[in-house]
């Protein structure tokens, strides 16, 4: 028994957790094809599965204007049948192995997320390279993706307004620009969108140049390396280069957009501004400062929002980060007859942020839990695929994890000062939505600033102007 | 996962011949290595090393849920799991949460009909200062009036986002209330709203006396950790908690349903819902792996049944879910459907009494069962991936399914389930007089806007 044990940590040890020093980047390599395709592929062999990620640069950024929703209809009928199998002889044949394979878009890509018994590995290569390559795109499939898409936004209006609300509020805080697009799309644009568009779509925004596969799992590096430059390399590059996403710029002055929800017996709000993006240095010091705000359960705001006043059940605060920037937002919901005091307790602990900073106790304690948090988003091979794509796909170093631990412990109560003054907004500068029944708490809102409305009924995310 | 050869070699045999495996725990690496014992107080206790990452899972698992409730205190179960949280004698509302955090742990936890499960994630170093805290609010939780007032707050939101504001989880408080005329498996978890308006401090000093015995709890550990140290920190912090009588056991068993039950919700709806629900099994039955593999096979992926033909084929339906309760008495198998905007829910159900005739009369085919079986299987092991994953299925299965050696059985358990065990499971359970069926209806809209889309 004991033996076992010892024989077990020597090979940790060995590994992954140089524990305390933090989390590092396990040994993987990196290829890239003639096309342009760049391959990652870390060999894990503690259980015979192997799982993947293939990103496709552009995502909901690329979709034509007014048709968002083009890159997710993509991704969806990319599962619908290719190469030499239709949609449900593909189906049957990924569940006939017990695999998963899952396509779905973002804001600034495709991602196809996989994970496959280690025996099955040729399998898994030729399901992936048909779908990418040879996808049938089919027309009547198509059209039942679009529909049930639509209805999918019908029922979550019905069921689910929390998980609404910030599409509302991305959308009215970037205004036309490309990174307030609803991924998904909407009613209207998802009605506006033609099987042309996606093909055109598929021809012009996707192929090797675009794709970053990473794989890890149970395989032998030389042997799947072989089979996915075998698969890969005579793939065709995109139609067209990836046009630059333009620059987002804060918003200044506060603003409202009331969405109608009459049925609704609670008020969803939503409170943000434009932040920083993904490359951004002062990363540890904005993690822990948003740690301490509204990224954990005592938190300052769901400490006043839930803890202290029972308003809630849930408030919160976090960073979308991007390429080109991003996005900060704080949510929370309350019943309708207590919508104006808990939206100004959420502004009120933003201003108290913004003029107590940060005890150092309570940056100590946020630097712990980050630092304690971080490993169990690196212990599965999906989750080390998923990693490496974003490295790449970012052009962060492995640094971006091998030294995190280390920025993380020594982050200071200036530091959180810094990025509290400069990245965090003040509660004048907010772009507020609130999801509600708009006749109960209309007049309160007033006090927020110039009110925009719509119905929550409305085809669209964006309130027509 | 652990790491190293010897629980790749193990895993790879128990992939390629799992039927002629002599020992099944041994095909779970790791597996030999579960030490399970009681403490002198009655607490059980669980440990499964694993040193993948310099991370812990430690889960209570407290065997109370709103099975225990009776009308007046329903949602007392689930009160208690944001109570817990809220202050003890000995340390103030908030500190559990601070001095978590401030080690690097985070915590949650959840309520289910059955059991009120406290969850930690930690790093290796935090482990002592969890087990110091999670033993002070199991013996002396505090009962402050105050505290409890705006607990409930917190509560009626929750309810509000679950249930007021949302139709899905409106019917499915409707049919478990009507599934069952005598078994508290009636009551809803979050409570209904006039007993969360008017529990008093007393029903919860009777309730958290009652039911938060150390003898009722169910302690596991997943993560970098030794059995050995762990059941000696266990034995310091819990041990000295004495053990109390434990609850009533619940004595009243559900009649046999005599014919199917309807309920229905008239809501200012565009998408109808339709929920079924049949009498079905306990967590510990040992037809639950025949009864996972007949709904992998109806709802589970797009090659399933119900999603082929009421989806993909005649579009009459969005979404074919379904969801089984392994608890500790005889559950309920759901199936949840939902329509498009002005969708035909009579039609909806025709169809889908359609399907379940076909496979009450046809059975199901030998590539079905393969694949509902390679299905269960990679997701058994996609479950052990992570620790968390690891003291989820450790503790549902020592709780409530029989004990946690059946996990490691599960492999096996699928391998053995033959068509004609799920024939012979939907001939007994999926009979219409054995359901109640829920429906929503759009109240005022259905033909107008079912057109144009």
């Amino acid at each position: 028994m004991n033996k076992i044990v010892a024989t077990l940590l020597l090979f940790c040890s060995a590994c992954v957790c140089a524990a305390d020093n933090g989390v590092k980047v396990p040994q993987f390599e990196r290829v890239q094809l003639g096309n342009g395709a760049v391959v990652l592929l870390m060999e894990r062999h503690d259980v015979p599965l192997i799982a993947f990620t293939a990103v496709l640069r552009g995502g909901a950024v690329s979709d034509p204007t007014g048709e968002s929703g083009v890159a997710s209809l993509l991704a969806g009928v990319l599962q619908k049948g290719a190469g030499s199998r239709d949609a449900v002889q593909f189906a049957e044949t990924v569940a006939s192995v017990g695999g998963q394979i899952e396509a779905a878009a973002s804001t600034e890509s495709i991602s196809v997320n996989g994970s496959f018994l280690a025996r099955d590995q040729q399998l898994m290569v030729e399901l992936l390279a048909d779908m990418l390559q040879r996808p049938r795109l089919d027309l009547a499939q198509f059209d039942t993706l679009r529909a049930r898409q639509i209805e999918f936004i019908r029922a979550a209006k019905e069921s689910d307004l929390a998980a609404l609300t910030p599409i509302y509020g991305e959308a009215y805080l970037f205004g036309g620009h490309p990174y307030g697009r609803s991924v998904d799309g909407s009613e209207a644009s998802l009605a506006a969108i033609k099987h042309a568009d996606l093909q055109q779509y598929y021809q012009q925004q996707v192929g090797a140049d675009r794709l970053i596969l990473a794989v890890a799992g149970d395989f032998k590096t030389s042997q799947l390396k072989q089979r996915i430059s075998r698969a890969f390399s005579g793939w065709r590059k995109a139609g067209t280069a990836l046009a630059p996403v333009p620059k987002a710029e804060r918003v200044a002055k506060r603003r409202v957009l009331l969405i109608d929800a009459p049925e609704s017996v609670q008020s969803y709000f939503w409170a943000g501004n434009v932040a920083v993006p993904k490359s951004d240095p002062r990363r540890p010091a904005l993690d822990v400062t948003n740690t301490l705000f509204g990224g954990r359960f005592t938190s300052m705001l769901n400490t006043e929002l839930r803890i202290r006043t029972g308003l809630s059940y849930s408030a919160s605060s976090h960073f979308d980060r991007l390429l080109q920037t991003g996005h900060w937002a704080l949510s929370s919901f309350t019943q309708t007859e207590t919508t104006t005091q808990a939206i100004d307790l959420a502004l009120a602990t933003l201003d108290n942020l913004h003029k107590s900073g940060l005890e150092p106790t309570m940056v100590e304690s946020g630097k712990s839990y980050v630092q304690g948090q971080f490993p169990l988003a690196l212990e599965t091979s999906g989750q080390w695929a998923a990693q490496l794509a974003t490295l790449e796909f970012y052009g962060l170093g492995r640094d971006y994890i091998d030294n995190y631990s280390a920025q993380l412990a020594a982050v200071t109560p200036a530091d959180a000062k810094k990025v509290i003054d400069e990245v965090f907004p003040s509660s004048s500068a907010l772009t507020i939505v609130v999801v509600g029944n708009a006749s109960a708490i209309r007049e309160g809102l007033r006090k927020y600033g110039p009110i925009m409305e719509m119905k929550l009924a409305d085809p669209s995310f964006e309130p027509k102007n | 996962m652990s790491r190293g050869l010897l629980g790749c070699t193990l895993l790879a045999a128990a992939l390629s011949c799992t039927c002629a495996a002599s020992s099944a725990i041994a095909q779970v690496p790791g597996a030999d290595q579960v030490q399970a014992v009681t403490l002198a107080n009655g607490m059980q206790v669980i440990v499964w090393p694993d040193h993948d990452i310099p991370n812990i899972a430690l889960f209570n698992w407290v065997h109370v849920g709103s099975r225990n409730e009776v009308p007046g205190i329903t949602g007392l179960a689930h009160f208690f799991e944001h109570m817990m949280f809220n202050g003890t004698t000995t340390r103030p509302q908030g500190e559990f949460d601070r001095v978590l955090e401030a080690n690097g742990a985070r915590n949650n936890a959840f309520t289910t009909n059955d059991v009120t499960v406290y969850q930690d994630w930690l790093p290796r170093a935090a482990l002592e200062a969890v087990f110091e805290v999670e033993a002070d609010r199991l013996r002396h939780l505090a009962f402050e009036p105050k505290v409890i007032e705006s607990e409930r707050g917190v509560v009626h939101s929750e309810r509000r986002l679950r249930i007021e504001d949302s139709f899905v989880g409106r019917l499915q408080e409707q049919v478990q209330a009507t599934a069952y005329l005598a078994h508290p498996y009636q009551i809803p978890t979050i409570g209904w709203p006039s007993d969360i308006a008017s529990w008093r401090i007393e029903d919860l000093k009777t309730f958290f006396a009652t039911n938060y015995a150390p003898n009722n709890c169910t302690l596991v550990l997943v993560g970098d950790i030794e059995p050995k140290s762990a059941i000696a920190l266990a034995r310091k912090y819990f041990e000295p908690i004495p053990a109390h009588s434990p609850p009533e056991p619940i004595r009243t068993q559900e009649p046999p349903q005599e014919g199917e039950r309807r309920v229905s919700i008239a809501a200012e709806a565009q998408t109808p819902l339709l929920q079924f629900a049949y009498h079905a099994l306990s967590g510990s039955d040992p037809r639950q792996p025949a009864l996972e593999l007949l709904t992998r096979i109806l709802t589970d992926g797009d090659a399933s049944r119900l999603h082929r033909v009421l989806v993909e084929d005649q579009k009459i339906a969005i979404s074919a879910d379904s969801y089984l309760d392994r608890g500790f008495d005889p559950g309920l198998a759901w199936f949840l459907l939902t329509l498009p905007a002005g969708g035909d829910a009579k039609q909806a159900e025709v169809a889908f009494d359609l399907e379940i005739a076909r496979l009450r009369d046809g059975g199901v085919t030998a590539q079905e069962l393969a694949r509902a079986r390679s299905q269960a299987l990679a997701d058994f092991w996609r479950g052990l991936a992570t620790i968390d994953g690891k003291a989820q299925a450790l503790g549902q299965y020592a709780v409530l399914q029989g004990g946690y050696q059946r996990l490691f059985e599960a492999p096996r358990a699928y391998e053995s389930v033959t068509a004609d065990d799920i024939r012979k499971l939907a001939a007994d359970l999926l009979a219409p007089g054995n359901r109640t069926v829920g429906v929503l209806t759009a109240a005022s809209t259905a033909p107008a806007q079912g057109e144009g889309r």
